[in-house]
């Protein structure tokens, strides 16, 4: 069996032509094609949890719910080891603060086997791979929005100050943390058919993950060097965001300093709002273009 | 809409897989990778550790052209028609398409089994890219093609496996694409489904769009297609007039172990001492010739003859000395006659004599082919001719007098 091998070591290669990569304008419109795909896989996901699950909306409510209370059990004990009371705020702080995580985490964790998910798919049928990762995370937004309802609505009994027209800005935090997360997930659904213990990787990070980022804390309680490392991590500014504007009715444009017994923190400035949008767009671009380099070989490791 | 005419075209396509193990997690990656960086492994050279699927495969195919691909298994068949599909990449070479992609392929893949068949058919058809108001335009259409009206809201999960494939190939049968790709999704459902299914694809195939089909069933290649390919290994054998394919889809069966000088036995003439047409049922006389020059006879190896079905490429028939008592000529000229009795329907068969090893149980040798003609003799349907005889014992007080029903004397 001698046939000329165009990659094959030893013999000179003779320059075959490929196909140029796709632009990331390209593949965004063959995305924005297969928006009817992308309609019903959300569909799909969401008929499967809604029927099956009992509970049905209750269910949107359970991880928020969950989150807040270890944040609360959390909180307890730190205010009771510094002998100081725990005011009501801080409970909506929590409840605003735990509807971004748990949108990040609970679509992160299912993102990233999102791919491999459909592997029966992968191998048999063409259609642009990003739709998997993409449908995912949009499949997890309502609980999001479910979860925003019910901590508005709730949240002027708990506390004093009420919403305000700051509360829009959430809308503007919320569309760029759904954007920084596909962007995670197209990194790490691609990883996780290369490399099929990613998930659990994933799953140890998000562990962490709620006591790295501003879930559970206040920035003011780890000093001013605290605060400022915490708010590097990318998703930080998404979560302290929620704080900001929907429970202390803050405009992100503004500059808030709050002290503390090290010094002055700075809990937010705008530059946190562009820091994560930058992260945000940068995911995204990369994102897509890793995901797409890698998905010509996804048939091959499904 | 494009303006160019579909198309789609292959230049000098080649796939490569990488063989044995692959490392799917960091767990396995992470220590293999230092074991080669510190030299414990040796880098093993690119040939042995990758095997091409495909090897420099080009063709065209334009509308009105309907182009088959044949071979036998590990061809290459199915590598090429996921990278038609954009399934896969290839390792080197272009492919141009011109126009959106339609594959008759595993046509349920899709189907979520909480879902009920009208879910399934709206995710299945966005899936092999409809678009929603294209699906709820055919919706009806679909269903009614499905045969399964009233399943349709319920979930797939109790669907019988062919209720499973009939919905299936309803949504693929409803594709509009420029170009339609098919393969083997004959084998679907009942009997009648599968006619039904057949008379689809003619019909889809014969509107004019390019077409790509890959079946082993031969009659059908040579029933739709305008051109075919052969693969063989990945490489492509013969391209041209389906029957041109197929006859040497037929021979390469034949081609194996063949003129190499060493020790052998060799056919030299495959006859039929009456002529090679006969009406089905009827005999045949087939003589083959040859000469053998075999050192010492290896243990187990016995002379054979197969019939296969151009139509189809089955084998109908094969027979070995090893039932006959007829040994295997070690020395010297030899000539077998062999009678066969040709039950079959009227077609065209291929009688090849080979050398079978009857303990490792695959062919040595193989002779030249002869062409034997079956014409029709009484009409029947079905595979075997059975020669059968009607007599009527009692026909009730009436009986009905049609046309088809004109008594034969068979």
């Amino acid at each position: 069996m001698t046939a000329t091998t165009p990659l094959g070591a030893g013999r000179a290669a003779t320059p075959t032509p490929r196909a140029p990569r796709p632009s990331i304008v390209q593949i965004v419109g063959e995305i924005w094609e297969s928006r009817d795909l992308v309609v019903q896989f959300v569909l799909r996901d969401l008929t499967l949890r809604y029927t099956q699950a009992v509970m049905g909306f209750a269910w949107a409510l359970l991880m928020p719910i969950l989150i807040v209370g270890a944040g609360m059990m959390f909180r307890v004990v730190l205010a009771t080891l510094a002998n100081s009371p725990l005011e009501g705020s801080s409970i909506a702080s929590l409840a605003a603060k735990a509807l971004p995580w748990a949108f990040f985490s609970g679509a992160l964790s299912q993102a990233t086997s999102s791919v491999i998910g459909n592997s029966n798919l992968i191998s048999k049928v063409y259609f642009p791979r990003e739709v998997l990762p993409l449908s995912t995370v949009i499949a997890q937004s309502p609980d999001l929005v479910v979860g925003l309802v019910v901590v508005a609505s709730v949240m002027p009994f708990i506390d004093k100050t009420g919403l305000s027209w700051s509360g829009l800005w959430v809308i503007a935090v919320l569309l760029l943390l759904m954007l920084f997360t596909v962007g995670c997930a197209l990194f790490l659904s691609c990883a996780n058919l290369f490399f099929r213990d990613v998930k659990y990787i994933v799953q140890v990070l998000l562990n962490f993950g709620v006591f790295a980022t501003p879930v559970f804390f206040e920035p003011q309680m780890l000093g001013p060097k605290g605060a400022s490392i915490m708010m590097v991590l990318p998703l930080s500014p998404f979560i302290q965001a929620m704080d900001v504007a929907l429970v202390h009715g803050h405009s992100l444009a503004e500059t808030i300093v709050v002290a503390s017994r090290k010094g002055d923190v700075v809990v937010w400035a705008p530059w946190m709002l562009a820091y994560a949008a930058g992260w945000s767009l940068f995911l995204i671009i990369t994102g897509i273009y890793v995901f797409r380099s890698g998905s010509s070989r996804f048939a091959e490791m499904a | 809409m494009t303006t160019k005419q579909p198309s789609l075209v292959f230049e000098g396509v080649w796939k490569r897989f990488r063989k044995g193990q692959l490392h799917d997690s960091l767990r396995d990656l992470i220590p293999a990778t230092f074991r080669r960086m510190t030299g414990r492994e040796p880098k093993r050279p690119a040939d042995d550790r990758y095997f091409w699927a495909v090897r420099d495969l080009s063709f065209d195919v334009k509308p009105g052209d309907v182009l088959g691909i044949i071979g036998g298994n590990g061809a290459g068949k199915s590598t090429t028609l996921k990278i038609l599909n954009r399934i896969m990449e290839p390792s080197a070479g272009i492919v141009k398409v011109n126009g959106t992609i339609g594959a008759l392929i595993e046509v349920s893949a899709g189907f979520h089994p909480d879902l009920t068949g009208r879910q399934n058919i709206f995710l299945q058809g966005a899936i092999m890219g409809m678009r929603k108001a294209e699906v709820m335009r055919k919706f009806d259409e679909i269903v009614d093609f499905s045969g399964i009206p009233e399943f349709i809201d319920t979930p797939v999960k109790r669907y019988s496996s062919g209720m499973n494939a009939r919905l299936g190939f309803a949504i693929a049968a409803h594709l509009e694409p420029d170009i339609l790709i098919i393969d083997e999704v004959l084998s679907v459902g009942d009997a009648r489904f599968q006619q039904k299914a057949f008379a689809r694809i003619k019909q889809m195939a014969s509107a004019g769009a390019p077409v790509v089909l890959v079946s082993h069933q031969l009659d059908r290649i040579s029933e739709l297609c305008t051109k075919a390919i052969l693969l063989e290994r990945g490489e492509v054998r013969a391209t041209g007039s389906p029957l041109n394919c197929i006859n040497a889809y037929l021979h390469g069966m034949s081609g194996r172990g063949q003129g190499t000088g060493e020790p052998s036995v060799e056919f030299q003439r495959v006859l039929a001492s009456d002529g090679q047409v006969v009406r089905s049922g009827e005999e045949v006389t087939i003589t083959v010739a040859g000469t053998a020059s075999l050192d010492n006879p290896p243990p187990g190896w016995v002379p054979a003859l197969c019939v296969v079905d151009q139509r189809t490429g089955r084998n109908v028939h094969s027979i070995s000395g090893l039932q006959r008592d007829i040994p295997l000529p070690v020395e010297g000229e030899f000539e077998y006659e062999i009678v066969l009795q040709m039950n079959v329907p009227p077609g065209t068969y291929h009688v090849m004599p080979f050398v079978w090893d009857s303990l490792k149980r695959q062919d040595i040798m193989t002779g030249p082919r002869l062409q034997i003609e079956v014409l029709e003799r009484s009409p029947f349907y079905g595979d075997v001719q059975m020669n059968s005889r009607w007599r009527a014992i009692k026909l009730g007080a009436r009986t009905s007098v049609s046309p088809d029903t004109k008594r034969q004397t068979a």
